[in-house]
């Protein structure tokens, strides 16, 4: 069984710099993946990724482990994204996956092509309608449906009660499920609750 | 028809709660005593359920070339050529390095048969001195040859060095003459340009020249 996040914060804390290796290779892909879904680009979530590890290098000898290193490392993640986010409302991108994503490219013709192509469609779906969220509400979503944090860890990462973090969250499925059926969207069946 | 609970935030966290699998017991005992007056919030739950299955479609693009390392991507049939080229390479050097290495074996099987041959020969030379011992006399005999064919060789060395050191005093002499001329006449130029080819002028350089040549003269 391998040591937890605490115990190689403490360690790199005491100098034993690979432990922080160890670090980056658990969490890499999930931060990547976080900054992937806030900024959609893959190249702007790598240097995001790569930015965020070089600052929780630097800031570990301050790192109080008053919340859990995750929650720190999504915190130092989110604001990064937040900036590029900023800056791109003053200098506007044009990113050349969303337009892959969003564009007819591919003409597919094997079998099950159909399917696929809905599908996609279906996801290019989700992915417009989380980034017409404002933006508050979108970093709760995205940390909670794909990172699947904690609501203590997200409040944690965000800097805000528990009870934000959810008001935050209820308030954006809300508007998902609006936004989605206004699209057209292949709905899953609901399946009922039962009243117990 | 609405809930009349709608605003409340308690229970809308607990709703949250369940439906992330997050709730203990007593919220989930207060979700489910909600729901069970409450169509609304059956229906919202349900919905939300949906929802959150729809936002699972929404996956990252693992396999998309974004998300290999970054770097200069060699194009296939770069790599294959590369690869010919290594291989072809290769096998140049190493039957390269396998003659050179027969060719250093062969020569040093030569030089150690020469080396063989110069020892016997050598020894050859010595038993032969050993049996057949030079007299005073022969000796004698030989030195005064040798003095000879040293003397006849001396002497034919000085005649060369005299015959050569004639013909580079000959050619120094007539380079010099070349020289010699070359300079009178950019001499003559000179004055001819500063003086003026008129009257006296003329004569004074025509002295002038007359002069220079018996100094060289002398």
């Amino acid at each position: 069984m391998g040591r937890s996040d605490e115990e190689l914060v403490e360690a790199c804390q005491a100098g034993e710099a690979s432990a922080f290796d160890v670090l980056v290779a658990r969490w890499e892909d999930r931060v990547r993946g976080a900054a992937y879904r806030f900024l959609s680009s893959d190249d702007e979530a790598r240097d995001v990724a790569q930015e965020t590890f070089l600052k929780a290098y630097r800031g570990l000898s301050g790192f109080k482990r008053e919340a859990r290193f995750s929650s720190w490392l999504y915190q130092i993640a989110t604001n990064l994204c937040r900036d590029r986010l900023r800056r791109r409302k003053t200098r506007p991108q044009v990113s050349l996956e969303a337009i892959e994503e969003s564009g007819p490219v591919i003409v597919e013709t094997r079998p099950g092509a159909h399917e696929r192509l809905v599908e996609r469609d279906q996801a290019e779906a989700v992915r417009r309608a989380i980034h017409a969220l404002p933006e508050e509400q979108r970093e709760v979503v995205i940390l909670k449906e794909y990172q699947e944090l904690t609501f203590l860890e997200i409040a944690q990462a965000l800097d805000v009660p528990v009870s934000t973090v959810k008001t935050r969250l209820y308030r954006g499925l809300v508007q998902l499920r609006q936004r989605l059926e206004t699209e057209g969207v292949r709905r899953e069946a609901p399946v009922p609750v039962p009243a117990p | 028809m609405g809930c009349d609970k709608a605003v409340d935030e308690a229970l809308q966290g607990d709703k949250l709660d369940v439906l992330y699998g997050e709730a203990d017991a007593a919220a989930r005992a207060r979700v489910s005593t909600h729901l069970a007056s409450c169509g609304a919030c059956r229906e919202e739950m349900a919905g939300l359920g949906a929802l959150r299955r729809e936002l699972g479609r929404w996956r990252l693009p693992l396999a998309r070339p974004g998300f290999t390392p970054r770097g200069y991507v060699v194009p296939r049939w770069l790599a294959a050529a590369a690869l010919f080229l290594l291989a072809f390479a290769g096998t140049v050097g190493a039957s390269g390095y396998l003659s050179l290495r027969r060719a250093l074996q062969a020569q040093e099987a030569r030089a150690a048969i020469v080396e063989r041959q110069q020892r016997e020969t050598q020894k050859a030379l010595e038993a032969q001195l050993a049996r057949t011992p030079v007299s005073a006399a022969a000796a004698q005999d030989l030195l005064q040859r040798v003095d000879a064919r040293v003397d006849a060789r001396l002497a034919s060395s000085d005649e060369l060095q005299r015959a050569r050191l004639d013909r580079l005093f000959a050619d120094w002499q007539d380079r010099a003459e070349v020289r010699r001329r070359v300079d009178m006449a950019q001499v003559a130029a000179s004055l001819s340009y500063l003086d003026g080819r008129h009257g006296e002028q003329l004569q004074r350089t025509n002295e002038l020249m007359g002069y220079v040549l018996a100094s060289q003269k002398r």
